[in-house]
């Protein structure tokens, strides 16, 4: 189903990030060199670097873009314990007959006390939001009160998890009927019970972000998380990187008109859980409609998963770490014959315990 | 080493050779079978590579730990520690003419016999040997051994050398160490280290200790548990760890007082560390009885000087094999490759992949990035596309103009790839329900129009007066059967399942013909009997019959429809035959759902339909149609409530023929979005015509908003404008208001708002450019104060003058161009400037220019007018794709 390509990154130490702008036309990529590159596709299809720079004094963890209507603006999140945003300008250089770009950085945020492990822009209806999250367990939301200024930003929250976090996710969803929310993983490895998985939402009397929910079935260490393109749907699907990939439904439960103020309530199910990767699990991603989830492994795989139309998850790709297919995709069932068994043992008992869900 | 457990050493020359030593020394060749099978006699190491026994070698009892000599010749010498405390050069599969053939079987013998834990050559110094032995006594405990002791090739002729070595064994041995350290102790772990070649790490019995041979009277040490296992990475000379029971220990060398970390400890004691030799910080561990080999990815240790960072450590681990691991070994160069072996020696071969980070781009491909590399994964272009998720079916259907044909409603189906049965469903009955609405709206204006879009649920709710039913006679079959007699809502239902088409007639003619040329003999046998004309369903069915025969196979199934026929014929009426009988149980077997139900309604009892009407894979249409025509009002009322609920449940597009574009009908498509996530469908059906406050329910902004922002985010901005103005039509405050105005640099009124007080030009500034007809005055002046207007910074001709033909323009190749200029002659012509310098002209003049040039056109401007705007510059991506 699915052919790899193999780009020549020319970073020099791991990349730890990879990011589409909106349209898919750029990409950003962070490396443990300290720095970020910028990748433009070319009419071809091919990927140019046109800019690659040091960012931080150290591993730069993630690297994520803004929605173009802010310009073109990026954001990285280091171990050196900042966190920067950077501007791309049309300079008086020929840069631009060099095919590079210039970025210069238009603000530092230097809050935290650790290293910063994730950024992320919040979605564009809110304005132009950052949102950070760091070892030492706080997430700090920032705003550019000018979206011309981006060197002025003011800390507007700061969300104390507890735990160390290691990413942060923000629900994608501009319904007005849905309050602004962002999920925070921690990868907090003591061996506690404690969850592991905090989503906080904003509430428009208090004008503070306040839990709303705590996934309480995930206690190991998350890796990653990420909530899924809305898409026009009632309900909001969280993925989980945790020791399986784990996929859950958050139903609002239609607020009373009398009960204003308090945090919405959700109907939480876990619609899936694939430990097919044997072990951590590392990222989660998923496409522009919220219908397939890529997930990293440390099996060293790349796996695919999609619902059908009785909202059953399935493995629908296996690639390997470095582009090749496994054993060839028709040998996909045989070369991992634990597949074919599993999911439908795991999907009676997911079905049955989620009962929640409409099936047709 | 007990003998029983094997160890695995890799070559640290010869990279496609290991070694597996238990009891004996066996050495084997790595093979690649990704182009060639897997030979006889080998062991498939992984997917894509085998190992060769090549040689056994079980000269050397005892052995208690093996290294390999790390010059590159002789390769294949190797060092055995044994339980005696003897250390023995072996080799394997090794011509036996080399030059160091004298070295082959020489022995190295501590004073005290005690047994040899561990063997390191010092990697500058070939010819350095050190061995850590037991304690014994006061004795020493490190002896570092010149393997070329007593033999010197170049004093001693070859000859000789060889006489002597297979004379006597004795001279074989050498028993005086070139140093002998760790006095009094017992030494566990050795190494050497990097930074200079007289230095030796020892993990003695109670601490870790570096001589210095330099001066031997002095060593540096610090009291640790930790002495086991003692490694130096490779990439970092001055971090070192050990371990001890379930806990390793990072130290730094710079300050070797307390480890500058420890891992967590793990529930079994450790048996092997070792970084990995081709990428920094990577520390692979292994435990007792384990099947997982778990990785530490020291991404930031702390160091002794400067400041107190606080530890980045990845903890990973992976699982090459489903038994026990015996040992393990990182391939010395292949990138972070290991072989691992079992205790029953079974080996694997495998790759400790990075952690990879993966982004989805917006257009289906995936970018990941492993190490260092970075890989794009595309769907392919020929694939099935059933399988194809709907992020790939909507880009394409965006692509085929699908939902934009607001003629023939139901082609829109066809535009969808024609391959969704509940998509055809929905664009038909959104094609009826429009016919039907111009239809009614013709007869009686106002009248019942909106009522067909309304659903049928509401329609048969509108019917006032009870329906009395009639007994109709067969045609072809002495029988009748009871069927209502159809009022104007229930003829107006069957218009909508399309049983019967436009006019007073209610003839089914029509649609049977078209469904016997469409191939669908089954349905059109079952609406032929629903219409109780027994004898064309038979016909249907022979005819079906026949073209099957001819090569159709489409609804073949295992059934000869002659068959279903002669079945249909042998009909009864007796309630008590043979006939009703068999068929009532064997119709269940019938796999075509409409075959099932043609029995189900020949055996039903009079009035009870249920086989019919709850038979859920036949069309909801048919279901719907034949219960306009069978049952009472009640019983439709009851059934049409039920089946919409049903299909609302299920989000069955289906269902919009029973809802039709009513709050009703945004419930189903709200479950048919959860299900699918297809807000292209369901936003251009409900801008098909519903109703202006189920337009502007919360649900269906929010799907149109949705699905506009994938064709931004597809940079689709063609098909957006499209789309915008397809709903502006149903929804006219959808449209966006102005947002620039162009006002007079004089009198600062806006020129299109005075313009527009001219009655015959009142469509915003767009006429100020030339319009086709020559009889429309050009505009070159301020209509308020009748100043000029600016002029264009290319032309210099006043704004409100057409666009001259382009400059140069008259090639031939570009004609083609031209008329297409010619087609945007109004946007050429309109206003545009630079937000940034103010300077600007004629839309057309300005395109050409920047197509050129990176600078503003007015001299001694340097503004990059275009490069401003990065969005700007984004082609729409509809001219690019196929």
């Amino acid at each position: 189903m699915f052919v790899a390509r193999h780009i020549a990154a020319d970073h020099k130490d791991l990349i730890h990030d990879v990011s589409f702008d909106f349209h898919g036309r750029r990409m950003a990529t962070c490396s443990s060199d300290q720095s970020v590159k910028v990748w433009d596709k070319s009419e071809s299809g091919d990927w140019h670097c046109t800019a690659s720079w040091k960012t931080h004094s150290g591993s730069v963890w993630r690297v994520t873009w803004a929605h173009p209507e802010f310009g073109q603006v990026l954001a990285s999140c280091s171990f050196d314990r900042t966190a920067a945003v950077w501007e791309e300008i049309v300079g008086e250089s020929n840069d631009k007959l060099r095919g590079q770009s210039h970025w210069v950085k238009r603000t530092t945020l230097v809050d935290s006390r650790t290293s910063v492990t994730d950024v992320k822009f919040a979605p564009k209806h809110m304005g132009l939001m950052l949102a950070t999250c760091s070892a030492d367990g706080i997430v700090r939301i920032y705003e550019a009160p000018d979206v011309m200024n981006l060197s002025q930003w003011s800390l507007q929250h700061e969300i104390s998890c507890k735990l160390s976090c290691s990413c942060i996710s923000w629900n994608p969803s501009s319904s007005r009927a849905h309050s602004p929310m962002i999920a925070v993983g921690s990868d907090d490895s003591s061996p506690n019970a404690m969850a592991k998985v905090q989503i906080f939402e904003y509430n428009e009397n208090t004008r503070k972000y306040a839990k709303a929910e705590t996934l309480m079935t995930v206690t190991d260490p998350v890796h990653d998380i990420a909530f899924a393109p809305n898409l026009g749907r009632s309900f909001h699907i969280l993925a989980v990187a945790t020791k399986d990939v784990r996929i859950f439904t958050l139903k609002p439960v239609r607020k009373e008109l009398t009960s204003s103020g308090g945090p919405t309530k959700f109907e939480i199910h876990i619609v899936a859980q694939f430990d097919n990767h044997n072990s951590q699990v590392w990222r989660v991603s998923w496409n522009i409609t919220g219908t397939v989830l890529a997930s990293s492994g440390d099996d060293g795989c790349v796996r695919l998963w999609k619902a059908n139309y009785m909202d059953n998850w399935k493995c629908t790709g296996i690639l390997k770490g470095n582009g090749s297919p496994v054993n060839g995709n028709s040998q996909q069932g045989n070369s991992n014959p634990s597949l074919g068994s599993n999911i439908p043992n795991l999907q009676n008992s997911l079905n049955g315990s989620s009962s929640g869900r409409k099936h047709s | 080493m007990s003998g029983t457990k094997p160890d695995i050493l890799w070559a640290p020359h010869q990279v496609d050779r290991f070694v597996v030593c238990d009891s004996e020394l066996s050495l084997y060749h790595v093979e690649s079978t990704v182009n060639s099978e897997l030979k006889a006699g080998s062991l498939r190491l992984s997917e894509d590579s085998a190992a060769t026994l090549l040689s056994i070698n079980s000269d050397t009892p005892y052995m208690k730990c093996v290294a390999w000599y790390l010059n590159y010749d002789p390769e294949c010498l190797l060092a055995v520690g044994q339980a005696n405390g003897r250390v023995v050069l072996t080799s394997l599969g090794q011509d036996h003419n080399s030059k160091f053939k004298d070295l082959i079987g020489k022995e190295f013998v501590p004073k005290h016999a005690r047994q040899c834990n561990t063997l390191a050559w010092n990697p500058l110094d070939s010819n350095w040997l050190a061995a850590g032995l037991d304690k014994h006594r006061a004795d020493f405990s490190v002896l570092i051994w010149d393997i070329c002791s007593k033999y010197t090739p170049d004093i001693i002729p070859m000859e000789k050398v060889r006489l002597s070595a297979g004379e006597t064994e004795t001279t074989l041995l050498v028993t005086k160490p070139l140093y002998e350290l760790g006095q009094n102790d017992a030494c566990l772990s050795l190494c050497w280290l990097p930074r200079d070649q007289k230095l030796l790490l020892a993990g003695m019995h109670r601490n870790l200790a570096i001589f210095d041979l330099r001066n031997t009277s002095q060593k540096m040490f610090v009291n640790t548990k930790a002495v086991q296992g003692v490694t130096v990475d490779p990439y970092f000379h001055d971090r070192v760890a050990s371990f001890y029971e379930g806990q390793v220990a990072i130290w730094d060398l710079r300050k070797f007082e307390k480890p500058v970390l420890t891992l967590t400890e793990q529930p079994k004691p450790l048996t092997k560390v070792a970084w990995c030799p081709t990428r920094t910080g990577l520390l692979a561990t292994l435990t007792r009885d384990s099947n997982i080999i778990r990785l530490y990815d020291m991404q930031h240790t702390p160091t002794p000087i400067g400041d107190e960072t606080e530890p980045t450590i990845i903890e990973r681990s992976v699982q090459p094999c489903d038994n026990y691991i015996a040992s393990f070994a990182w391939h010395p160069t292949s990138q972070n490759r290991m072989i691992v072996v079992t205790p029953n020696r079974t080996m694997s071969d495998f790759t400790v992949f990075e952690r990879i980070s993966l982004a989805w781009s917006p257009i289906t491909s995936l970018m990941w990035a492993c190490g260092r590399h970075l890989y794009e994964c595309a769907e392919e272009e020929n694939d099935n596309s059933l399988e194809k998720d709907i992020a790939t079916k909507m880009r394409l259907r965006a692509l085929s103009r699908y939902g934009l044909d607001t003629e023939q409603v139901w082609r829109n189906h066809i535009l969808a790839g024609n391959e969704d049965p509940q998509l055809k469903s929905l664009w038909y009955t959104l094609h009826f329900m429009k016919q039907y609405t111009e239809d009614m709206d013709q007869k009686s204006p106002g009248n019942k129009g909106s009522l067909v879009y309304a659903g049928i649920k509401s329609i048969v709710k509108s019917s006032l007066g009870m329906v009395e039913s009639s007994r109709h006679n067969w045609s072809g079959l002495d029988k009748q059967s009871d069927i209502q007699n159809l009022n104007e809502e229930r003829i107006l239902a069957l218009q909508l399942c399309g049983w019967i088409k436009k006019g007073t007639d209610v003839d089914v003619g029509p649609f049977l013909n078209s469904l016997v040329q469409e191939g669908e003999w089954e349905r059109a046998a079952a609406v032929a009997l629903f219409n109780l004309d027994i004898r064309r369903a038979i016909q249907i069915l022979n005819e079906g019959a026949s073209s099957e025969k001819a090569g159709c196979f489409k609804c073949a199934g295992d059934l000869n429809l002659n068959v279903v026929a002669m079945a249909l014929s042998g009909y009864t009426d007796e309630k008590n035959s043979l006939w009703r009988e068999m068929c009532s149980t064997l119709r269940l077997q019938l796999n075509n759902p409409y075959l099932c139900v043609m029995f189900a309604f020949l055996t039903s009892e009079t009035g009870s339909y249920d086989g019919v009407l709850y038979e859920n894979k036949v069309a909801v249409r048919d279901r719907v149609a034949f219960a306009c025509k069978f049952l009472s009002d009640s019983q439709l009322n009851r059934y049409i409530e039920k089946l919409t609920n049903e299909m609302k449940e299920a989000g069955n597009l289906e269902g919009i023929l029973l809802t039709g574009l009513t709050k009703d009908g945004v419930d189903l498509m709200e479950s048919y979005v959860d299900r699918t996530g297809d807000v292209q469908t369901a936003s251009y059906c409900m801008l098909q015509g519903s109703p202006l406050d189920v337009l502007k329910d919360e649900r269906v902004q929010y799907w149109i908003e949705n699905y506009r922002n994938l064709l931004d985010a597809w940079r689709f901005w063609h098909k957006r404008a499209e789309f915008d103005i397809h709903r502006s039509k149903l929804d006219p405050s959808s449209k966006p208001l102005a947002q620039v105005f162009v006002s007079c640099n004089f009198c600062g009124k806006s020129i299109s708002y005075s313009c527009s007080t001219v009655p015959h030009q009142g469509r915003g500034f767009s006429q100020y450019g030339v319009s086709g007809s020559p009889t429309k005055s050009k505009v070159t002046s301020c209509p308020g104060c009748r100043k000029p207007l600016p002029r264009c910074a290319l032309c210099l001709i006043n704004m409100g003058t057409p666009v001259s033909s382009c400059p140069g323009g008259s090639k031939s190749d570009e004609k083609v161009d031209l008329s297409k200029d010619k087609k945007l002659a109004q946007f050429n012509n309109w206003f545009t400037w630079c937000h940034n310098c103010r300077h600007g002209g004629h839309a057309g003049h300005m395109l050409s220019w920047f197509r050129d040039h990176a600078e503003c056109p007015v001299s001694a401007c340097t503004c990059k007018c275009m490069q401003l705007d990065t969005t700007g510059n984004l082609v729409p991506a509809e001219t690019v794709q196929p």
